[in-house]
């Protein structure tokens, strides 16, 4: 028990920050100050936050339309994403990116891709190349049940399979692909079975449980640094919020969404700090502060950042010319 | 210095990058099997054995698969050379041309690279519609993804090796019937052009044209297989008088323009001849390239000497109908003179 | 109709004193398209250098005298072969001058009509736009052997080639060389300019005898200046620059002859008086404009303009009027004289005189004219040679109305008369059809009764 201590509290802190920053993201659009549209993750926290907390800056994580969770959990300042949304010079892919495409390669987090499933072979590819490099790298793919439909997803599951590659598949099974729900577009019950099928150790986790995804995420993690190649783990979780900022819901159910209110991650691990006595409701009250100033800061910054020159639409179009 | 087909100059190029930077590698279908090919055209034929198939790297038929996962190993440091068996099958990999390597460094703020090279073999050779199309129109028109296209074996290796150098998506467009492979794979109607091919460290730029034959009445651009037939139609038109310039670009994007515009400033008179359907086709953006900023020193309408709107046939009578000839060149030479011209 | 079979180029017989001439220049090249009734090479005699024009169209072949050689007169000097078949112009009111002289000569006429792609429109590529420019070539006189008959950058070379051929001939460039003479200097007596054998010989004879030479003065000022100054000076340019220009070029691209006619004005006078009396107050180049509406429209070898080597006769009947403004000689345009009342034709008249003079035409009221009117009657010119207005055939002076004495059977009475001169252009028509068509003038000018015939 002890030795979770720390990592419970950091991920505490981790699904908070995502949670205000979605939030808070929300609020801003709402008022205008945000130039683009949004997917937020809230309610999907834990499993960002449950698979990062093992990986280091050398390991690489490949996200999706959906990316802001990813990037906090893997480690890319909020301030730098929110600069990003807001069209800024500062932003950390200097406003040629916008909000589907927030990454830093320093920290691990590839820029985003919002073409769903393209990522997955992509991520072979980083996967093979840290093989190659003998340096125990790891690959981690996220992405949606709308996506695992996708070819590239499966001709990645079969290479990743054929060259044993350090890469994790996590599916993040939200239960709808927009407003595509999951029983119009899949035959069988599971997208671990896909896994199966192209003989990759697969497995199913609470996605709202971040304990269960730090633990199983950990042992897919840790078999891949060893050379045991790749695994494939279905996360069920629920998006609370629209798919994107215009979507206003209607192809689900209040009755739905009640429920996986009540089974949202974050309340969940308050009350297991509380229960274990891992942390006092004002030590959780602290970090709520913190998180709150950090996104406080983040939009403060953003804000007061410049705008990028319209004639930096013309420079990085190849590497090294400009 | 060895005289070398296309095929053997590309596998030099290859194998002295490979051992010049263990970073590099190849990676597609049938490319490093034993007693394999060496790839649908025996560029890569024997160098498994020298080394190893981690580095030779064969995969599923999967086309979508082998480009994400060239443009992944890229981007995570490694440098490789990806073969995608016909160039018709660009078109399964899509997404990933142009959606995903062309727009990573773009879209990142200049902050990641993607080092990978891309070989496509192209043109028509009786194999039928879905194995013959020219499709370089198709990436020429994509911004942050270089296209080369040598017609030579000493273009061919030079281009590879800048290739493969650059750090940045290069595709590379091979002609089926200007490899030279011989024995099984050998192509019927081939022209196997072999050229001398220094051993040492040489490199072609990327962005370099050339001038293929000086002339003075009229520039002919063509690309891959159509320059030879530039060259056949400047030998026919030299028999009457006619002096041809031939320019090979060698790199489409970046195009070296200024080497054609001072081509047509000298000749006044432009054509430009592909193998590719005529609509929406290369030619076309040269073509525009020249009346925009060579407008003034033409002499008569730039001339587009295309295969028809049509996919590629299949009936050997049929594809001489569809690939320009070098007839149809001379035509085209001849209709920008005029009919009123004469020697003066 | 064209040619079949190849014509023989001859060397004409210039009088019964010559049977050898040289063939001084080749304005064509073998191989080159030629076309009927442009010159094709010059000859030169003791006397003088002459033009031959080309008799048939096609390409030229088979240039057996080179130049600078003596050649026997009619003689085969080459041969024109496949002329070119074209379609006819529709509207075939366009005889080209072969025909013209066929048919006075009894030949059978060799008809080849070039087509332009629309008979207004010409087309040049911009290289040799530019080329043309930089030269100051008039382009659109050059025929186009581009695509689309476009004219081309070899036109306009070969047009140059032939201007620089046409400086000096031969013989005199040979005597020139000898006695270290730098003809480029001369000015040319010969056709289109060109420097002869008596140029160059001239030359040669006053470089002998001394002149003053005083620095940046020439010899005419020179010798006026120790008797005159200027009263005014000026530059010449603008408008003036322009009349000097088409005046001189009219005077030395055509033939001019001058025709006039002394004409009984008295019924025109009283038709003037009449139509006063009704009301209507018609000047007398509303009624000359009126007349020649009519009588254009019955000679349309007189409406007609040469361009780029193209005799075209004109549908439409513009006539200008010669107007005196204190910016020079402006000739604004009526428009389809001959639809036109009399009443309109009055009132546009003085419009148009009106603001020549206030400087408000616009361009286009300046440009499309067939045929001009001038009348210098007012400052009491009885007749006078006008020159024609380039590119049309010819032009129409008028002088004053003058009372005088007539011979009427037995009896002197007083009768007013105006001479009519009208200048053609001989190139174009021949005597006999301008005289016809001024005799017609004439008619309509004594008895006007006629123009309602």
């Amino acid at each position: 028990m002890p030795e979770i201590h720390a990592p419970l509290l950091d991920m505490y802190r981790t699904m908070l920050t995502i949670r205000r920053f979605e939030e808070r993201c929300n609020a801003l659009y709402m008022q205008g100050r945000i130039p683009s549209t949004l997917h937020l993750y809230i309610g999907q926290e834990a499993v960002a936050t449950g698979v990062c907390a093992h990986l280091k800056d050398t390991d690489y994580v490949l996200s999706t339309h959906r990316p802001h969770g990813h990037a906090i959990a893997k480690g890319v300042a909020p301030r730098d994403i929110m600069a990003e949304l807001f069209a800024k010079a500062t932003g950390c892919c200097k406003g040629k990116g916008g909000s589907m495409h927030v990454g830093d390669m320093r920290v691990g987090m590839t820029p985003a891709i919002a073409i769903v499933g393209a990522n997955a072979p992509i991520a072979a590819g980083m996967a093979l190349a840290q093989k190659r490099q003998g340096e125990g790298g790891v690959t981690v793919c996220f992405f949606g049940d709308g996506a695992a439909n996708e070819g590239a997803v499966h001709e990645a599951l079969n290479m990743a399979a054929v060259w044993g590659l350090p890469l994790v598949f996590v599916c993040e099974n939200n239960l709808y692909a927009a407003s595509t729900s999951f029983e119009a577009a899949f035959a069988i019950e599971h997208v671990a079975d896909r896994g199966q099928a192209y003989g990759i150790p697969s497995l199913i986790v609470d996605g709202n449980d971040v304990q269960a995804v730090y633990g199983k995420a950990g042992e897919a993690i840790e078999r891949a640094r060893q050379g045991g190649g790749p695994t494939l783990i279905e996360c069920e979780t629920y998006r609370l919020c629209g798919h994107s900022r215009s979507d206003p819901r209607t192809y689900r159910t209040k009755d739905e969404e009640a429920l996986w209110q009540e089974k949202e991650p974050i309340g969940r691990l308050a009350a297991t700090l509380e229960r274990l006595n891992l942390a006092t409701a004002e030590a959780l009250d602290h970090i709520e502060k913190e998180v709150v100033a950090v996104v406080d800061e983040a939009v403060a910054y953003a804000e007061s950042s410049p705008d990028p020159e319209p004639t930096d639409t013309l420079q990085h179009v190849f590497w090294g010319e400009d | 210095m060895a005289k070398l087909t296309i095929a053997e100059a590309l596998r030099q190029g290859i194998r002295e990058e490979m051992e010049r930077d263990p970073r590099v590698f190849c990676v597609g279908e049938d490319i490093g099997v034993e007693g394999g090919f060496g790839g649908a055209f025996t560029v890569t034929l024997g160098l498994s054995k020298e080394f190893g198939h981690e580095r030779i790297l064969d995969t599923p038929i999967s086309e979508i698969g082998i480009a994400g996962v060239t443009i992944g190993a890229a981007m995570a440091g490694l440098r490789p050379i990806a073969d995608v068996q016909y160039g018709d099958f660009l078109f399964c990999m899509m997404d990933q041309m142009v959606n995903q390597a062309p727009k990573m460094t773009y879209m990142s703020g200049g902050t990641v690279k993607v080092p990978m090279v891309m070989r496509a073999p192209v043109g028509s050779t009786r194999r039928g519609s879905q194995h013959a199309q020219s499709p370089e129109a198709f990436f020429t028109h994509i911004p942050g993804l270089k296209v080369v296209a040598p017609s030579t074996a000493y273009d061919a290796k030079g281009l590879l090796k800048s290739a493969v150098r650059d750090d940045n998506p290069v595709l590379i467009f091979e002609h089926k019937l200007l490899y030279g492979s011989k024995g099984p794979r050998s192509e019927s109607g081939a022209l196997s052009p072999i050229g001398e091919v220094p051993e040492d460290d040489y490199v072609v730029p990327i962005g370099k044209g050339i001038v293929r034959r000086e002339g003075t009445d009229v520039t002919i651009v063509g690309k891959l297989l159509t320059v030879y037939r530039a060259l056949e139609a400047a030998d026919q038109l030299a028999e009457e008088g006619i002096s041809a310039e031939v320019i090979d670009p060698r790199t489409l994007v970046p195009l070296d323009k200024e080497l054609i515009l001072a081509s047509v400033r000298k000749t006044g008179r432009l054509v430009i001849v592909e193998e590719d359907n005529l609509t929406g086709g290369w030619a076309g953006e040269v073509a525009a390239i020249v009346s925009e900023e060579g407008f003034f020193h033409l002499d008569a309408p730039i001339k587009r000497v295309s295969a028809p709107d049509t996919p590629p046939p299949f009936a050997p009578v049929m594809e001489a109908f569809y690939v320009p000839s070098a007839e149809r060149v001379v035509q085209a030479v001849k209709a920008s003179l005029g009919e009123g011209w004469a020697r003066t | 109709m064209g040619v079949s079979v190849p014509h023989q180029v001859l060397v004409p017989p210039l009088g019964q004193t010559t049977d050898t001439v040289t063939l001084a220049t080749w304005y064509k090249d073998e191989g080159e398209e030629v076309e009927e009734g442009e010159p094709l090479f010059a000859i030169e005699t003791d006397k003088a250098t002459l033009d031959i024009e080309a008799q048939a169209s096609g390409i030229l072949r088979e240039v057996s005298v080179p130049e600078g050689q003596e050649v026997k007169v009619l003689s085969t000097v080459a041969l024109i072969v496949g002329a070119r078949e074209e379609t006819a112009v529709e509207e075939a009111q366009v005889p080209s001058v072969a025909e013209a002289l066929s048919v006075s000569e009894g030949r059978p006429s060799p008809i080849v009509r070039r087509t332009t792609p629309t008979l207004e429109r010409l087309f040049i590529s911009p290289r040799a736009r530019r080329l043309a420019d930089a030269e100051e070539v008039r382009w659109e006189e050059l025929s186009g052997t581009g695509p689309e008959g476009a004219v081309v950058e070899r036109d306009v070379r070969a047009y140059l080639k032939r201007q620089a051929r046409r400086t000096i001939t031969p013989l005199a460039e040979r005597i020139a060389e000898e006695e270290g003479l730098d003809w480029r200097q001369l000015e040319g007596s010969g056709p289109s300019g060109r420097v002869t054998k008596q140029d160059v010989e001239a030359a040669i004879e006053a470089r002998a005898a001394p002149t003053l030479q005083r620095p940046g003065v020439s010899p005419e000022s020179a010798a006026l200046r120790p008797y005159n100054e200027p009263l005014a000076e000026s530059p010449l340019d603008g408008v003036r620059a322009i009349i000097a220009e088409r005046m001189a070029r009219s005077a030395s691209e055509t033939a001019r002859v001058t025709l006039t006619a002394d004409v009984d004005a008295s019924a025109l006078v009283a038709l003037r008086e009449q139509l006063s009396r009704d009301g209507y107050s018609v000047s007398y180049n509303a009624l000359l404009l009126y007349i020649l509406g009519r009588a254009l429209r019955e000679s349309p070898a007189l409406n007609a303009s040469l361009q780029g080597g193209m005799l075209r006769q004109w549908k439409r009947i513009h006539v200008g009027l010669a107007v005196d403004t204190d910016r020079g000689l402006l000739v604004p345009v009526l428009r389809d004289v001959d639809q036109k009342r009399l009443q309109d034709l009055s009132q546009e008249t003085e419009d148009l005189i009106a603001r020549a003079r206030t400087n408000k035409l616009q361009p286009d009221e300046l440009t499309g004219g067939t045929f001009t009117l001038t009348n210098l009657g007012m400052y009491g010119i009885d007749a006078f040679t006008p020159i024609i207005n380039l590119p049309e055939t010819a032009i129409l002076g008028v002088g004053r109305i003058k009372a005088r004495p007539v011979v009427e059977g037995d009896t002197v009475c007083v009768r007013p008369g105006v001479w009519l001169s009208l200048t053609f252009d001989h190139r174009m028509v021949d005597g006999a059809p301008a005289a016809r068509f001024l005799q017609r003038v004439v008619q309509l000018v004594e008895r006007p009764h006629l123009m309602h015939m």
